[in-house]
């Protein structure tokens, strides 16, 4: 194995009390590799135990049972600094009562290095990222995006195997979250070192990450590239949480009419009915007057008539957002509203009856008790 | 009545307030000096004395003066202190001094303990603390005697009429102290501690070099709080110092107070010391005690 990939097996954590009673699974056995010089993040919603695995492989957090590898060694007992790790946090963690410069030094000055060369690498590091101006300065007088940056080169300095990302990016404003995002990515690309990236925004996620590992209730929902992710979501978790406006979820059962499936949404009134033909029957037949998630992405309908593949759908409009080249529409269906992306400059009126096509290739059905995919 | 007198008669009621209770503060201490300015050691009966006299001030701070015995006779005496009372003084700026910073150390790293380790009975400790401390330090008298009676037998110097003695029982009395830095230590977001330790600190230069420097404020007001109460404490001390040489100042002074004779003069001239330096700390330690030493190393 090399020596910044990262092994976690079978891994679990408990709370417990002060008098050592379990109070509260966080993490619940999962396992990841990870490879070297990979970007991994996870993500899910928070108390996903998303923050808890990271901290375990920080080692700020004790494992209740499972290893944690890095590279060929098992770190379960390391301390920290022994891990070849460094960690970004959320609020910086910056030390408010040095200047720039010892509070990226810090560790290096904990280690004992020589004096030239903890000034010739913070040097170097704040060079790099534009703080060399400011590093007789403390932390109070910089902005957001800076001290971040601060807390960025802090790591760096470490030169660690591995970097850990503890959401460093929910602090800023959404201007310097765009640019600090690209940052990190060039970050990576420079240095080539394995990180973990901790986030509850899919788009950061999507946009970051070589493999997103989806998280919730202490579990793995599923670990794929961005596109996989998007593309084949194993489970209803998956396909609502990645995407944005998320796919729409129609719950609804399969019924046999006129010697073909069709998928009749639930409710009273504005019911979709979808006949469901091809690789979609043969999933759904199976599932024939049984309860089923009908699933597609607002991307995949359209107003423009296309190949056979498209069915249309007639329905009314009941809210539309118009944003310049593309607009969100949101449709009466039976249980909710169904959310279209629609192309082209124009503003659809309230109450409007719209016909929009389904792309039928891009349909996901999910079995509504085991919540998977029906593959 | 327009709203313009309205608010000029507020201001008025609010004015004659304040003036009111200034001079509820002010008086006892101006008579206070003024009685140490007075010859004699009758208790006060004018606001301030016709004749101003440095006899008292003599006496506290160990200089000589002649004093009329016989008005007939003109016969004079010189008057000076068997024990000087600038020794009180010094006793008492010692132990308070030595107290404080041992409760500052003491309290410091328990109420880092309680606010940041976890083990059993952490909060059952910590509630006993806040019920014993509601006990006063009288109460316990008869212990502390008994403790420094047996201590003594030992070891010498800890024992009865010893100033490291009575600084030991003061040591003890830290709960609330330990209460109040730990609420502040609360306050310090824990990531600041955890990335030290991810640099490679220990616990204890995390404890050192993190949480201290960005602590002062709260350790100030610790300090200052002690210093006040130590400078001012007499039950424990009269008991614990016997020896005139050892006693501090609040017993010093209590000793010109006899069921026969009451020294006024010498009484205020020493009260007056006393608040010496008790203003100086709290001038040295005003200057750390601000807001804003945490902010910029997190987002809140």
């Amino acid at each position: 194995m090399s020596e910044g990939s990262v092994d976690i097996k079978n891994l679990v954590k408990t709370y417990t009390d002060d008098r050592g009673r379990p109070t509260f699974t966080a993490v619940k056995n999962i396992s990841l590799p990870i490879s070297d010089g990979e970007f991994m993040v996870l993500v899910g919603p928070s108390g996903c135990g998303k923050s808890t695995t990271l901290r375990m492989i920080a080692g700020l957090e004790k494992i209740t049972s499972g290893t944690i590898s890095i590279g060929d060694r098992v770190v379960n007992e390391l301390e920290p600094k022994d891990r070849g790790i460094a960690m970004v946090f959320q609020n910086y963690a910056l030390y408010p009562h040095m200047t720039l410069f010892n509070n990226m030094a810090f560790g290096l000055q904990l280690a004992k290095k020589k004096k030239e060369f903890i000034s010739e690498t913070v040097g170097r590091t704040a060079k790099a990222l534009g703080l060399d101006q400011m590093l007789e300065r403390k932390p109070q007088a910089l902005s957001g995006g800076q001290r971040q940056r601060v807390a960025l080169g802090r790591a760096i300095v470490r030169s660690p195997k591995v970097f850990l990302f503890d959401e460093p990016l929910s602090n800023l404003d959404a201007k310097m979250r765009v640019q600090m995002r690209s940052e990190i990515s060039k970050l990576h690309a420079q240095l080539g070192n394995t990180m973990i990236y901790v986030t509850h925004d899919q788009v950061e996620a999507m946009t970051m990450g070589d493999r997103i590992c989806v998280m919730r209730d202490g579990l793995i929902m599923q670990v794929a590239d961005p596109l996989t992710l998007y593309r084949q979501p194993e489970n209803l978790f998956v396909a609502g949480f990645i995407g944005s406006p998320p796919m729409n979820l129609l719950k609804g059962k399969v019924q046999k009419r006129d010697g073909g499936l069709f998928f009749v949404e639930n409710g009273e009134s504005n019911t979709i009915t979808v006949p469901l033909q091809g690789r979609l029957e043969a999933l759904a037949s199976k599932y024939i007057d049984k309860d089923i998630v009908f699933g597609i992405r607002p991307e995949h309908l359209s107003d423009e008539v296309k190949d056979p593949s498209h069915i249309p759908i007639t329905s009314s409009v009941e809210i539309a957002e118009p944003m310049g080249s593309e607009s969100l529409v949101y449709l009466k269906a039976g249980t909710g509203n169904l959310i279209a992306r629609l192309h082209g400059e124009r503003l659809y009126g309230l109450g409007e009856p719209v016909t929009i096509q389904f792309n039928m290739e891009k349909v996901h059905l999910f079995d509504t008790t085991t919540e998977n995919v029906i593959r | 009545m327009t709203a313009q007198q309205k608010l000029k008669l507020r201001k008025a009621v609010a004015h004659a307030f304040l003036v009111c209770f200034l001079i509820l503060i002010l008086v006892p201490f101006v008579m206070v000096v003024s009685a140490s300015l007075r010859q004699g050691n009758f208790a006060p009966s004018q606001l301030w004395p016709d004749k101003v006299s440095l006899d008292h001030w003599k006496f506290v701070l160990g200089i000589p003066y002649s004093e009329v015995v016989n008005p007939a006779t003109g016969q004079t005496r010189i008057v000076k202190a068997s024990t000087p009372p600038l020794r009180w003084f010094w006793n008492s700026i010692k132990i308070s001094i030595i107290a404080s910073a041992g409760i500052i150390c003491l309290s410091g790293s328990a109420a880092y303990a309680f606010a940041r380790l976890r083990f059993k009975f952490r909060s059952p400790t910590l509630s006993a603390l806040l019920i014993l401390q509601m006990f006063p330090m009288v109460l316990s008298l008869v212990a502390y005697y008994v403790i420094l009676d047996f201590t003594g037998q030992y070891v010498k110097w800890l024992g009865l009429n010893t100033q490291p003695g009575l600084i030991m029982i003061y040591l003890g009395g830290i709960s609330n102290y330990i209460w109040m830095i730990k609420g502040y230590f609360e306050t310090i977001p824990p990531s600041m501690e955890e990335s030290a330790r991810i640099d490679g600190a220990s616990q204890f230069q995390t404890f050192i070099r993190i949480l201290l420097p960005i602590s002062l404020p709260i350790f100030s007001v610790v300090f200052i709080l002690s210093f006040i109460s130590y400078m001012s404490e007499y039950p424990v001390a009269s008991v614990v110092l016997q020896s005139s040489d050892n006693w501090t100042l609040a017993v010093g002074a209590n000793s010109f107070l006899y069921e026969q004779e009451k020294l006024w003069g010498r009484f205020a001239a020493l009260a007056v010391l006393s608040g010496v330096p008790i203003t100086l700390a709290f001038l040295l330690c005003q200057k750390f005690v601000i807001g804003g030493l945490t902010s910029g190393g997190v987002k809140e």
